[in-house]
């Protein structure tokens, strides 16, 4: 059987269809990766191409549209002014300068000519004269010898002529040749500085031609957007990134978006609809924070190193903690470095976020840092105590012994030294004893500055019909839906323990009966007094303070009386030493009166500071008793129903509640936001927030609902916080509660909250996270500008905007009701308060901070604007707050602290007669709306006494003033226009009287100098001379009551012991 | 042999594959650039143009006229010979409504106007403004002129223009100003005689008018289409009061509008 021989395998096989399938998977692999290399993981090389070739075709659209503008301009008779100008300038000094130029081409032609001669002839001398002192004494003469002979010359140099055509014979010494060659180098400098001179103002005037057609027009000039173009041409596709190893920052993200920055301002619809190549949105939010410096992932969070596709570079994956902020919470990013201000500029959002964790009563049960300092810096200042006079004693305990030492030591020198340590163990004993009492008196301002969010539970008794008890704290939203106050889904029986505690926890007092009001005069006083500048009577409004809409159910008429008169008197003070509430029992029984207030506020038990007012918020508005019964009578008005028809609540007497409804009371913190009687002491039961954002996901619990969160996509910091506000008891959902102890149910209560209000406050807490940043980049300066950090709190706290505006664009609660639309209420609104601080000197802010009334008897009526309906209220800040508020309004207009009062230069005699006589002139009344006291006159007054003025303001300020308010308070009912330049000084703009023949001087200045001069006796003597031209009552000579007494005397008494000079800058500057 | 060609075949099918990868759809065109210069006058035919014409009525109690003291400042008092009574609240004998602003609110819009290069003139005399309810167009003149040996300030104070205040002294030059949009209506008022007080309503349309002591309007020359008229009084204090009827102007046609305002 012949055998078949084995088949060559490389015969009888063909590995052509394996090497076909190998090559054909190369090739794919090869593709892929060059796909892959190309496209695939370089998604922003698409982007950039296109960039540029969109950006391209804007700039060349752009370009003649910018040019139609720049010509108009151009053309304008303005521009055109000013190019003729400096053409003839130009033309006037163009002969001068070329006949300068001409002499200057000389010079250099001889300094070249001097240079290589006279350089070589010098290093020559050099040698020698170097040669002379280091050779002997015989060598010596002869090489001077030679050296004179050299020096003597003559070199022979044909030197340019000189501009006159004088041209010097050649054959110089070396002396001569020195002479010459600094002669030209002098002659030359003097030269250019003379063309220079000349040039000046040239160049001067062609600045501001540039300048006027840089600020007239809108956008990039022409040749702006020409080099922008260049720049697309040269357009180069690269990773672009911003690396700042100070801070750890590396963002590519403009490879991306690659428009973000360019000056030109670029929208999608410039861009084909592209939203990646817009601009930011915000280009001076850019100039603040340099992203060369700050990056973006810092602010806008993402992966800022990642290219590879936009979901990856904005953080949208599993293991990316920080995804990128959505647009709705972008302002999330600001508070990791603006976390001390209670506003932040560019940020709304975020702004109202931080206002409504305070307004809504977040900061009851959660601490944030900078919410609510007090409780914690009053323990602090408090410790701080117990260390100082512990060091205090020690320090007492070693003087003794230094003493000891020194008496006896060996010798008189180590005597001394003893001694002398004891000396200043003493000194030292005596600056501990004034840092404590610093730290006493700041203990008391704020144990005096605590506030709290709700009412005073401890009054309950004294205010609220017992009736309405349950029915609110069962569900207070179904009986005013605006409030702050949450819903803390409490079953029957909860809610009659907590309502049975607090009724039985309250104090009982007797307050005095009050006779009824005229509730027709109280609305009016209600609406005018400034009440809706924090309080509304709408659910659709809801208001800074509560809504009153039906007070009249729930509250006591005696007890609305009391409150309306002063909020703040409490019936029993409260001892925190003691922990209780004081009674008339523990005064009488040390025989002192039963009278606390802030004046007398130290127990007489232990001598230890009381709370003595209540910790609201609501200021004191120093009506009379007559007008607060009428409000009080008005607002029992308000009602919606029958009080007597409410169910009744025995059981709130029942003391067996009592006990269950305390442990409920402690278990959903309701200390946190109300004063309750055994409480006080009671901390936040809430989790710190301050840093909630950076919490890790996973030890955020979301329950049972995980899952659910993973599939619908909001398993994310944003989600949770959106839908625990929403809804806070959200994450019980699905548990089951058979077996379980119900207490472990969430706690949280129901505030029901608007969308906005979510997307506020989730922002907030997004931003709270540990910042990116160094501290160094933290928004935490040391000089003024903190001052105006901590103000803001303050004017939050407050809420001084309900009245005032702060800001231009501001608009205040009263500024938006109906009342003040007309123009006869919008001069009754309350001062705008911008530049506050150049206009009001500090110490009299102090002063009127303290007492607005500047008065201390006659307290129902407005310090400084007596006619003003609406009220500014005592807001008995402490010295704390006062001190804070002053430079809080001095910072914000850059002004320095101490204040001290540049000297107003005194009038002489012919200058006081003509201030008075264009203070009475018919042209100017001022007399006509400013208060003089006079209340024939005051009836009508409609702008504040001038007798304030020398206290009150700063001069600089009130020439300013009367040079144009409008500038300063726009809207104002002073007009402008009262006074005209005249190049160097300010005029009065109608007919000045005749004694004004031939003075020169600056008239705002000469009225300001009067101003901080002028006496009541001589408002009147005005007052005098305006007969005819003002309304005055008879008896004129009894004028000036109503004015605060010290105003009057202090300028009594200062006038003519002014020693002064001029504070005025000339008008012209 | 034959696999060779199409491997061959395969790869140049891939290379070209490959290339038209590259390719990218060609852009979308970009929109042309938006044609935005202020418009000449629309052109309107004269021959077609209608009219609207009415009545402005006050129903109920008369609201009782009210004093105006002007004693605070002398010089005031002497221009009256006897009282002075406030404008706001006034209403004709015959029951008929002065000063009401009567203008064509809407449907005007598709037209532009030339702005009338004659100022609307305000005067201030006898320390009231005359007069008190006036019409003016977008960037027409204000002339501000005083009658009167005191000095005014005139202090408009809109909600949507620039407010302004300034001084005018007796004899000074007349104040000249204008309004960049239109407003119903500007309150203007002087703060050292509290009591002057004059009304502008700003417009971008001529079709405006204000009612005189007969109560009547007529708005003349508006091309045919539909319009709505609004007129507005100070009557009832505060912003003042408005209410509004749609007419439809036929070519050469004359519309009658009543408004009836009633006691409040």
């Amino acid at each position: 059987m012949p055998d078949t021989p084995d088949k060559d395998p490389v015969i009888a096989h063909s590995f052509a269809t394996f090497f076909v399938i190998v090559s054909v998977l190369l090739m794919l692999t090869l593709v892929w990766a060059l796909y892959g290399e190309f496209f695939g993981l370089r998604p922003w090389k698409s982007y950039q191409r296109e960039f540029a070739r969109r950006y391209h075709s804007f700039l060349v659209k752009q370009i003649p549209k910018q040019k139609a503008a720049e010509q108009t301009i151009l053309q304008s008779a303005e521009y055109q002014q000013l190019d003729q100008q400096l053409k003839t300038l130009e033309d006037q000094v163009k002969d001068k300068t070329e006949e300068q130029d001409k002499q200057i081409a000389i010079l250099d032609a001889r300094f070249s000519t001097l240079t290589d001669t006279f350089t070589t002839a010098r290093a020559y001398v050099a040698t020698q004269v170097y040669a002379i002192e280091h050779t002997s004494a015989g060598g010596k003469t002869s090489l001077a010898r030679g050296l004179a002979k050299y020096e003597a010359g003559p070199f022979e140099l044909a030197l340019p002529a000189l501009p006159d055509g004088h041209r010097e014979k050649g054959g110089y010494t070396f002396q001569q040749l020195e002479e010459e060659f600094n002669q030209v180098q002098l002659d030359k400098a003097k030269l250019l500085e003379e063309k220079s001179a000349l040039l000046r103002p040239v160049s001067e005037l062609r600045k501001k031609r540039d300048a006027y057609l840089a600020d007239h027009l809108n956008g990039l000039t022409v040749g702006q957007l020409h080099g922008l173009l260049n720049k697309v041409n040269d357009f180069s596709v690269e990773i672009r990134q911003i690396n700042n190893p100070d801070a750890g920052i590396v963002d590519r993200c403009e490879s991306c978006h690659a428009g973000i920055r360019e000056p030109a301002v670029l929208t999608a619809k410039d861009l084909g609809g592209k939203k990646v190549f817009v601009s930011h949105p915000d280009a001076e939010l850019l100039q603040l924070h340099d992203p060369e410096k700050f990056g973006c992932s810092p602010c806008h969070n993402g992966n800022g190193m990642q290219v590879e596709s936009a979901e990856s570079a904005h953080g949208n994956y599993e293991h990316w903690l920080w995804p990128l902020h959505p647009l709705e919470n972008v302002q999330a990013g600001c508070q990791q470095c603006h976390a001390n201000q209670m506003i932040v500029d560019h940020a709304p959002v975020l702004s109202y976020g931080k206002e409504l964790f305070q307004h809504r009563g977040c900061v009851g049960c959660h601490r944030f840092q900078n919410y609510n300092p007090e409780p914690e810096e009053l323990v602090s200042a408090e410790q701080q105590v117990v260390q100082l006079e512990a060091r205090r004693h020690d320090a007492q305990r070693d003087i003794q012994q230094s003493i000891q030492m020194g008496d006896q030591a060996p010798d008189n020198e180590t005597a001394r030294k003893y001694y002398t340590q004891a000396d200043m163990l003493r000194v030292s004993i005596s600056d501990t004893d004034g840092r404590i009492e610093q730290l006493n008196r700041r203990s008391k301002d704020l144990l005096r500055d605590i506030k709290k969010v709700g009412p005073d539970l401890k009054e309950v008794r004294a205010k609220i019909r017992p009736d309405w008890i349950p029915v609110w704290v069962s569900n207070p939203h179904a009986w005013r839906p605006s409030t702050r106050m949450p819903r803390f889904r409490l079953n029957d029986g909860e809610v009659r323990a907590i309502s049975a505690f607090i009724w039985q926890s309250g104090i009982d007092s007797t307050l005095p009966h009050q006779p009824p009001g005229d509730p027709a005069r109280g609305k009016e006083s209600f609406e005018t007094r400034g009440c809706l500048g924090c309080h509304s009577l709408s659910d659709s409004d809801p208001g800074f303070a509560a809504n009153l809409a039906r007070v009249g159910e729930k509250d006591n008429y005696d007890y609305l009386v009391r409150w309306v008169r002063n909020p703040r008197e409490r019936t029993h003070p409260y001892c925190p030493y003691e922990k209780r509430d004081l009674t008339e029992d523990d005064y009488t029984r040390h025989g002192v009166p039963f009278v606390f207030d802030l004046d007398h506020s130290k127990c007489p038990n232990d001598g230890h500071e009381l709370e003595v007012e209540q910790m609201t918020i609501m200021p004191n508005l120093r009506l009379t008793i007559e007008e607060a019964r009428d409000i009080a009578s008005y607002l029992v008005t308000l009602k919606e129903k029958d009080p007597a028809s409410y169910a009744r609540a025995d059981y709130l007497n029942d003391p067996k509640l009592k006990a269950s409804g305390r442990a409920l009371a402690q278990r959903y913190g309701c200390a946190g936001c109300h004063e309750i009687t055994g409480m006080e002491d009671e901390g936040r039961i809430g989790t710190e927030l301050t840093k909630e954002g950076s919490k890790p996901l996973e030890q955020i619990d979301f329950a049972l609902l995980t899952a659910k969160a993973r599939k619908d996509d909001w398993y994310s910091h944003k989600g949770f916080f959106e839908h625990k506000l929403a809804k806070p008891e959200v994450y019980d959902t699905g548990r089951d509660w058979t077996d379980r102890d119900p207490n472990e149910r969430l706690r949280m209560p129901d505030f029901d909250m608007k969308p906005e209000e979510i997307t506020a406050l989730t922002t907030f807490l997004m931003g709270a996270v540990e910042s990116q940043y160094p501290p160094r980049y933290w928004d935490a300066p040391e000089d003024q500008r903190r001052d105006a950090q901590e103000g803001w709190w303050i004017v939050k706290k407050y809420n001084c905007m309900g009245c005032h505006q702060f800001m231009v664009g501001q608009t205040s609660r009263l500024m938006s009701l109906p009342r003040y639309q007309t123009a006869e209420w919008k001069d009754q609104l309350p001062p705008k308060l911008m530049g506050e601080g150049a206009r009001a000197n500090p110490d009299w802010m102090l002063k009127f901070l303290a007492n607005p009334a500047l008065d201390s008897k006659q307290t129902d009526r407005n310090g400084v604007r007596p006619y003003l309906k609406v009220r500014m209220p005592t807001f008995y800040f402490s010295p704390l707050e006062v001190r804070k508020l002053v430079r809080f309004f001095q910072a914000l207009s850059s002004q320095p602290l101490p204040y001290i009062a540049p000297q107003v230069e005194p009038l002489t005699e012919q200058e006081i007669a003509m201030a008075r006589a264009l203070f009475t002139s018919k042209a100017a009344p001022c007399l006509k709306c400013h208060a003089t006291g006079d209340p024939a006159h005051d009836r009508f007054a409609t702008a504040p006494n001038f007798l304030l003025a020398r206290d009150r303001l700063k001069p600089g300020w009130a020439r300013r003033w009367m040079l144009d308010p409008a500038m300063i308070s726009p809207g104002t009912a002073m007009p402008s226009g009262l006074f005209k330049s005249l190049g160097d000084h300010y005029v009065f703009a109608g007919p000045t009287p005749d004694i004004f023949k031939g003075y020169d001087g600056d008239q705002p200045d000469l009225l300001t100098r009067y101003l901080f001069e002028i006496t009541p006796e001589e408002q009147r003597r005005l007052v005098g001379m305006s007969a005819g031209l003002l309304k005055t009552s008879e008896n004129h000579s009894g004028s000036g009551a109503g004015f605060p007494a010290h105003a009057t005397t202090s300028a009594t008494a200062r006038r003519g012991s002014i020693k002064l000079t001029s504070f005025l800058v000339k008008a012209h500057d | 042999m034959n696999n060779g060609k199409w491997i061959w075949l395969f790869t140049v099918l891939m290379v070209l594959a490959l290339t038209g990868c590259s390719k990218k759809a060609e852009e979308t065109s970009e929109q042309p650039a938006e044609a935005t210069t202020a418009s000449a006058p629309t052109p309107i035919d004269q021959s077609t143009v209608g009219d609207v014409a009415g009545k402005v009525t006050f129903e109920g109690t008369k609201p009782k006229p009210q004093r105006i003291m002007m004693d605070q400042d002398p010089v005031c008092v002497q221009k009256h010979s006897g009282p002075v009574f406030a404008e706001d609240n006034q209403v004709n004998a015959d029951g008929t409504l002065p000063n009401v602003f009567v203008y064509v609110k809407s449907g005007a819009e598709k037209y532009t106007f030339a702005t009338p290069t004659e100022p609307v003139v305000l005067d201030q005399n006898g320390c009231m403004y005359q007069p008190h309810v006036l019409g003016i167009m977008v960037g027409q003149t204000l002339k501000v002129v005083s009658s009167d040996p005191t000095t005014h300030n005139i202090h408009p104070m809109p909600k949507n223009n620039q407010e302004w205040n300034m001084s005018q002294m007796a004899g000074a030059a007349p104040i000249e100003k204008k309004f960049a949009r239109p407003e119903i209506m500007v309150p203007v008022k002087c703060n050292q005689h509290p009591w002057m007080r004059t009304y502008v309503g700003v417009t971008k349309s001529p079709f405006f008018t204000v009612t005189g002591s007969d109560g009547k309007f007529s708005i003349k020359g508006l091309p045919p289409g539909d319009y709505t008229i609004e007129a507005w009084t100070a009557i009832g204090g505060g912003a003042g009061q408005t209410q509004e009827q749609k007419v439809t102007i036929g070519a050469k046609e004359t519309k009658t509008a009543e408004f009836v305002f009633k006691a409040s």
